[in-house]
């Protein structure tokens, strides 16, 4: 087995310190859609037919 | 005899000629006139052992054949039919117990992302304690009420996807919605079952009763809750603030000018007010003055002035702010509240925009800088559903009084997806208007529907305190295919329906018309629904509930024109013919059913959320995959053109007002619109003026709407984030999040 160097030790602490540093892993974005009338906060509560149906919603334009 | 039995499950067990005995004897008693002695009883039990034992037979199904066919052969048939309508209950039980514990072990097993059961209300956390006990109540409820209650072809009809009885869970126990007038509930003082509220004083206290009130009315119905006039009602707790305001202000002018008491402050504000005659209201500062000019007053005309100068301004800013705070409040509280044991947010919506005076306006103008800031980390509230009611001389128009408020709100629409349209100039809304009384304008709930004629009694065709009873809804896509292209066929088809959906319908009134006010000690013990003020804690509801709607709906006009002639209302013009003629038709029919019966029977574009892929699924399966009608995994909303399809937002309008005329239980429609153009004001404004000359009676425009909880970015997101320039799921450095900060000082504290 290697010795650990103190090169090596420093730039370890530097990833952990940096690693402490990020932030939002597996957060995802939230997506807020009209259904039936009522908004909702994030498609994961679309039941599968809803959620199919907003995946197949086209844009109108406007003239 | 034969030895053992095969028992359902496949066990075997001994055989026991007691409990054939003890099963024909039970069915003998349940019957008159046919008694049998004990020596019939055990010579007809001899009689099925020696059949069994000559057929070889052991299964207990097999075993209760022979049991009905000796009862039968030795002319017991009284006796016979008890014991096979034992046997149908017992099958009935035996059904229930697996079917529901399947249901039963999916609801505690499975999480709701997995299962489409527990995302049949996306408003509904299925993963939450409470959640899951809500759905082990409505399942059981569900099983309940199709073996046990429904007609047996109401039921059937229901089970196989011809008709769906919407909310089937509540069946025995309340209505759908009600349209609360806050202002005589709050002028009475309410209570809610655990204590007595007095009559509020201030717009914090307005507000959060306002709350109270739709939390409280939530829990004893089972759709949603809506106020009409919320403009309306919270105006007179502005009023009330400020004048506290006013006097708070006035008083504190004399003692720090004056170096007066606050006692003696106090009683010579009383007096300065009581010379005015009025009480201090915004708008009224000038004739104020005048007054106090006018008025010999012991602080003297000079002081008198600059403390009404000082007062008036002061009482206004503050008034102004603490409104503000009311209906932050509001919007935070109608997010976070929680109704049915804690397993929902009370389905929420409330009315404004047609109330001139400067309270109601300062409550409308704050309500929509409450919602484009957003909730505590700017996030978009998704309660109230906010619905701007729209009228010419009132808001539309610039030279209207309240067309400022209309432009906010369309500003606010294109933020925050909310505030939607309503629009009273339509003329099926505007021939019940009457100007400066909010009892006449229409109101919308959140998921569409409207209550407003009135043909039980129609000198009250009015808004408040009235609602939808229950809605029943036809599988229209299934009789298109199933005529064939034969039109005829298709309405004579339709009709079979809509009278099956009368009767039920009927049938669901006798049950609700049984109930107590004692059942509703909110909704009628407090008098919001109509009439039910008159009413004592134990007289019926019967009478007052027939102010409710009764409401035939459908769903999937497209796929049923595709279906009948081959394209759908959007792509040809005689589809469109045949898509009016269609609903008109159902619409004709309501209206006689009300002619008959004096009921509002009326009809909706139902919203449809768990049903768009409920019916689709029964008829792919029955009618196979048919192109344009059941190869989608949803049925196209009400007569809206096919979200697929692309068409220009104005020719959708076009073609959809008509049916806004027909369908006067509810209706909406959509313009889906890209980021970009919904936040260009003009675009937006185009369209909304668009729908309110078209005819459209509530509309609103979907945009998309994402949102980065990390760094708080509100907007379109594509794959990134424009803000933070992460993807989905990935992290960001704090660093990063920091430097943002000081562009963005509302970023949600994520770090």
């Amino acid at each position: 087995m290697l010795m650990k160097s103190e090169l090596y030790e420093k730039e370890l602490a530097q990833k952990e310190a940096a690693a402490e540093k990020m932030v939002g892993e597996g957060v995802g974005f939230e997506r807020i859609r009209r259904i039936t009338g009522y908004l909702v906060g994030t498609l994961d509560r679309f039941n599968n037919a809803k959620r199919a149906e907003e995946h197949d919603r086209v844009r109108h334009c406007c003239n | 005899m034969p030895a053992t039995i095969v028992k359902r499950d496949g066990s075997v067990a001994v055989f026991d000629s007691v409990k054939i005995l003890n099963a024909i004897t039970r069915a003998n008693k349940a019957v008159e006139g046919e008694a049998m002695s004990p020596t019939d009883l055990l010579f007809v039990t001899e009689k099925v052992c020696q059949k069994l034992e000559k057929e070889n037979l052991r299964q207990v199904e097999e075993i209760q054949d022979i049991v009905e066919e000796t009862l039968i052969q030795y002319d017991y048939a009284r006796t016979a039919k008890a014991y096979i309508l034992y046997r149908a209950e017992h099958t009935k039980i035996r059904n229930a117990e697996s079917y529901l514990m399947d249901i039963y072990k999916k609801l505690t097993w499975s999480p709701a992302i997995e299962e489409d059961i527990k995302r049949e209300n996306a408003n509904i956390d299925g993963d939450t304690a409470m959640g899951t006990m809500l759905k082990y109540g409505s399942e059981g409820s569900k099983f309940f009420i199709d073996n046990y209650i429904l007609p047996k072809d109401a039921s059937a009809a229901h089970i196989s996807g011809d008709i769906h009885i919407h909310d089937k869970d509540f069946y025995m126990l309340t209505e759908t919605c009600c349209q609360i007038d806050l202002i005589p509930l709050f002028e009475n003082g309410f209570s809610t079952g655990h204590g007595f509220l007095r009559e509020p004083n201030s717009i914090e206290s307005y507000a959060a009763l306002a709350c109270i009130a739709i939390q409280a009315n939530q829990n004893e119905m089972h759709g949603g809750q809506s106020v009409p006039n919320f403009d309306w009602a919270m105006a007179r707790g502005v009023a009330k603030t400020y004048g506290k305001e006013y006097r708070r202000a006035f008083t504190a002018w004399l003692r720090i000018r004056r170096g007066l008491g606050l006692e003696e402050a106090g009683s010579l504000t009383e007096t300065a007010l009581g010379a005015c005659g009025l009480e201090p209201g915004l708008g009224l500062e000038a004739e104020m003055e005048a007054d106090m000019k006018g008025a010999n007053l012991p602080i003297g005309p000079e002081d008198a002035l600059a403390a009404h100068a000082y007062a008036a301004g002061e009482a206004a800013r503050a008034t102004e702010n603490r409104v503000y705070q009311s209906m932050e409040a509001l919007v935070h509280n109608l997010n976070t509240m929680n109704s049915r044991a804690g397993a929902q947010v009370p389905f929420s919506s409330i009315n404004y925009g047609t109330d001139t005076s400067p309270e109601g306006r300062m409550v409308v103008k704050n309500l929509l800088l409450a919602t484009q800031a957003g909730l505590g980390n700017g996030e978009t509230s998704i309660f109230p559903v906010q619905i701007f009611k729209v009228k010419e001389g009132l808001n539309y128009n610039p030279e209207d009084p309240n067309y400022d408020l209309f432009k906010l709100a369309m500003q606010t629409s294109a933020m925050r997806l909310f505030p939607n349209f309503s629009f009273i100039d339509a003329p099926f809304n505007l021939q019940y208007y009457k100007a400066g009384d909010y009892n006449s304008e229409v109101a919308y709930m959140g998921c569409r529907t409207r209550v407003l004629g009135n043909h039980f009694d129609p000198e009250r065709e009015v808004t408040c305190g009235r609602g939808n009873l229950s809605f029943t809804s036809i599988n229209l896509p299934r009789l298109g295919i199933e005529a064939k292209g034969d039109i005829d066929k298709f309405f004579s088809m339709l009709d079979d329906k809509i009278d099956l959906v009368f009767r039920q319908l009927m049938h669901r009134l006798k049950i609700q018309s049984a109930k107590k006010v004692r059942n509703y000690p909110f909704l009628m013990g407090n008098g919001i629904w109509i009439d039910s003020g008159k009413l004592d804690i134990d007289d019926s509801i019967g009478e007052v509930l027939k102010h409710g709607t009764l409401t035939v709906g459908f769903i999937g006009l497209a796929e049923t024109l595709v279906a009948l002639v081959g394209k759908h209302h959007g792509e040809s013009g005689e589809a469109q013919e045949l898509g009016l003629r269609i609903i008109r038709h159902i619409r004709a029919r309501a209206d006689e059913e009300s002619e008959k019966t004096g009921l509002n029977f009326t009809l909706i574009a139902t919203p449809a959320e768990s049903l768009s892929g409920r019916f689709v699924a029964l008829d792919r399966e029955r009618f196979g995959s048919i192109p344009g009608v059941t190869d989608r995994d949803y049925y196209t909303n009400s007569f809206h053109v096919p979200v697929y399809y692309p068409i220009k937002a104005f020719k959708k309008i076009q073609l959809e007002a008509p049916y806004h005329a027909m369908t006067n239980a509810g209706h909406i429609t959509y313009v889906e619109l890209d980021g970009d153009t919904a936040r260009n004001v003009e675009a937006f404004e185009s369209i909304i003026r668009y729908m309110h000359d078209a005819g459209i009676g509530y509309g609103s425009v979907n945009h998309p709407l994402d949102r980065d909880p990390v760094c708080g970015y509100t907007g379109v997101i594509n794959d990134v984030c424009p803000r933070c320039g992460r993807r989905e799921g990935e992290s960001v450095s704090v660093e990063k999040l920091r430097a943002l900060r000081k562009l963005y000082p509302h970023m949600p504290h994520y770090e």
